[in-house]
């Protein structure tokens, strides 16, 4: 086998201008691929990544349709924050309504975390006039990965007020950076629902998110401060309103229903299911047109260059044929002929497809930097590898280009096994 | 003693009638080991055609071709690949050398399609070589060397995996008179130690310094005699008598 190799390394090296030209049509192809697999690879584990944040594909925001619609403004943190305006009000959930949720089929009714979704009116900085709109809350127990770009997330046993800002906040309230928002105070705004007066809650910045597409969640703050502010929101409330839920997070069984049938079901209450794949279904909509045109490119790159391959082998069998001749008349088998030419065409293959990895490795870290530098497209993003490469994202396309290249070298190396000795060493 | 090689009633045909060509027409021939045998005749005759039935590279339309007595028509196209590997060596008029390849390189094919192990080929192509006189020549490139270096290049390739049977298809056709003059006395040295020479040649000169010629026309052998049926013992002592013919026409 070692001997295989080798002597097929060698025929390969005869015609090296030829042999190169091959390899770089194999390597468009590969190079092509490569990177559309690295993008794909690193808009998926952001999407991940995301996704993990916002609790796991299973996760469901249920709301009425009109919360809802009102609601989706804010919770794209990548967009600015937005001013404030009095005039949007959200309906919050009855009990019945709860219930009715509950009883639909497929949602775990366990999982409803009524969230104690808090009425902030605005975030400011003390003795500052400049207000946005927040939608805060407490982090729910379990697994939250979010990322951080700065600090932390709120301590859940502190009897302090501490906050964990979206990304962009720090900015607009006028922090010269994540960092410089850091232990310092800002104010949440509550109204008295009666007398529309306004109480302050000052809180301790302890940390900012990462820019993410999505941040569901809000501004994170400590339970002792989202237990203050609702306690102000619900204070004419009758106990048993204490508990009205804007917004439901819940876990749908995705054994048994996918996302849009649960999302009918929904509908069909009245009300409107918010999906983790729905938030990020923009986003990977956006680089699926990427990602396909990069494919069709790729494939005809390959296409042309599995040609290349036939018509390479094709010539290198002409030339070779009184070889072959000498080859099968000194007793080499007809297998052995083949394996020779199959060989080489995997080897084109295999040269053609590393050479590809190398260079769009190469290629994908700098357009990373090159992204994630100041006045790059991903600037806001630096947790988004746009290319992202990995064995299992990398070894299949090789070793997919190798068997595409077998299938290109199979005729070529028939033809070589076919040759007949006495007429390929009569040949001129 | 037993022939090496034997055909009976062998005839090839080329092609499908009514343009059906017989290059063969039912032969009749034996050839016992250590013999040195020329099969002369015009081009068309056929000489080639036999050679390569002789020399298990082509099966006859019909008729037995007998190795060591067993038909050939019964072994694998494996089995056949191994015969000629092992057993058979291979001369031919054109060289076919690798010319872009080290004479090295070269010589060490067969063992290389033998699959003989990788650091048992250098110490038997060396030794090959000595025995053609070009045991200094191992890097050159085959391009590099004349029309005879090159032939006994070839004889080397052609000996190093020690086979019975040496075919040699017109070995001095491309060689002027002198060069090929040592050729010849290459291969009949061989021939002396005891392997079987066949010769295809249409040099009256070369053939005559085999110990039987088989005359080809049209298909047919032509000349009947000489068949000399010798023992081992009387074959030897032939041969030595065409060793000195050999060393005078040198």
């Amino acid at each position: 086998m070692l001997d295989l190799l080798r002597a097929t390394h060698h025929n390969l090296l005869r015609n090296k201008l030829r042999t190169f030209l091959t390899i770089l049509a194999i390597f468009i192809g590969s190079f092509t691929i490569i990177l559309n697999v690295a993008i794909n690879t690193g808009v998926d584990s952001f999407i991940t990544d995301q996704i993990e944040s916002l609790g796991g594909e299973d996760f469901i925001l249920i709301a009425s349709e009109d919360t809802l619609d009102s609601l989706s403004s804010t919770l794209t943190s990548s967009s600015e924050p937005v001013p404030y305006n009095p005039d949007q009000t959200l309906s919050a959930l009855t009990d019945d309504q709860l219930a009715e949720l509950k009883s639909i089929d497929g949602l775990i009714a366990d999982s409803f975390t009524v969230t104690r979704s808090l009425s902030v009116e605005y975030i400011s900085r003390p003795d500052d006039e400049q207000k946005y709109l927040i939608t805060a809350q407490a982090l729910p127990a379990g697994d939250f990965h979010i990322s951080l770009s700065a600090g932390r997330l709120p301590d859940q046993s502190t009897d302090a007020y501490e906050i964990t800002l979206q990304s962009g906040y720090p900015e607009a309230l006028g922090f010269t950076s994540d960092e410089a928002a850091l232990d310092q105070t800002v104010t949440l705004a509550v109204k008295d629902p009666v007398t529309d007066q306004i109480t302050n809650f000052k809180a301790t910045v302890v940390g900012v998110q990462a820019p993410g597409v999505i941040a569901v969640n809000g501004a994170a703050v400590s339970p002792a401060l989202a237990d203050a502010i609702y306690a102000e929101n619900t204070k004419y409330y009758p106990p048993a309103q204490a508990d009205a839920a804007y917004l439901i997070q819940a876990r749908f069984d995705t054994s048994r229903f996918t996302e849009a049938e649960i999302k009918q079901a929904l509908e069909d209450h009245g009300y409107t299911g918010l999906t983790v794949s729905d938030i990020m279904g923009m986003v990977r909509s956006f680089f699926d047109v990427i990602m396909v045109v990069f494919s069709i490119f790729g494939g005809i790159a390959l296409l042309a260059a599995a040609i290349g391959i036939v018509n390479t082998l094709y010539m290198s069998v002409e030339e070779r044929t009184r070889e072959i001749g000498l080859d099968k008349a000194l007793g080499m088998s007809s297998g052995r002929v083949f394996a020779e030419f199959a060989l080489e065409a995997v080897l084109l293959g295999f040269w053609g497809s590393v050479a590809g990895v190398l260079i769009s490795m190469l290629i994908g870290h700098a357009a990373n930097l090159a992204v994630h530098a100041e006045g790059g497209f991903l600037e806001v993003f630096p947790t988004f590898n746009l290319f992202e490469f990995t064995p299992a994202g990398i070894l299949p396309i090789i070793l997919l280009i190798m068997f595409i290249s077998l299938i290109a070298g199979t005729a070529p190396a028939l033809k070589a096994a076919h040759k007949d000795p006495i007429e390929a060493l009569r040949y001129e | 003693m037993r022939p090496i090689l034997a055909v009976q009633n062998l005839t090839k045909t080329y092609g499908h009638r009514p343009t059906e060509f017989t290059a063969l027409n039912n032969l009749n021939l034996e050839i016992y080991p250590g013999e040195s045998v020329a099969i002369v005749g015009k081009s068309g005759s056929g000489k080639s055609t036999l050679m390569h039935i002789l020399a298990l590279l082509d099966r006859p339309t019909s008729g037995t071709v007998e190795l060591d007595g067993t038909p050939t028509s019964t072994l694998s196209a494996r089995r056949l690949n191994h015969l000629r590997s092992q057993r058979f060596g291979f001369v031919f008029q054109q060289f076919f050398m690798n010319p872009q390849d080290t004479i090295l390189e070269n010589v060490i094919l067969p063992l290389r399609i033998a699959k003989v192990r990788r650091r048992d080929r250098r110490p038997r192509a060396e030794q090959a070589l000595r025995t053609v006189g070009l045991a200094d020549h191992l890097n050159f490139k085959a391009n590099d060397l004349s029309g005879g270096q090159k032939q006994r290049v070839c004889i080397a390739r052609a000996i190093i995996n020690h086979p019975e049977i040496i075919f040699a298809d017109e070995p001095t056709g491309n060689l002027d008179s002198v060069t090929g003059a040592k050729i010849i006395d290459l291969l009949f040295k061989l021939n002396r130690q005891g392997v079987t020479l066949i010769i295809v040649t249409h040099d009256e000169d070369l053939a005559a310094l085999c110990d039987r010629q088989i005359r080809l026309q049209d298909g047919k052998i032509i000349n009947a005699s000489p068949r000399p049926r010798r023992t081992s013992k009387t074959s030897k002592t032939s041969k030595n008598s065409k060793t000195a013919k050999t060393q005078e026409t040198k």
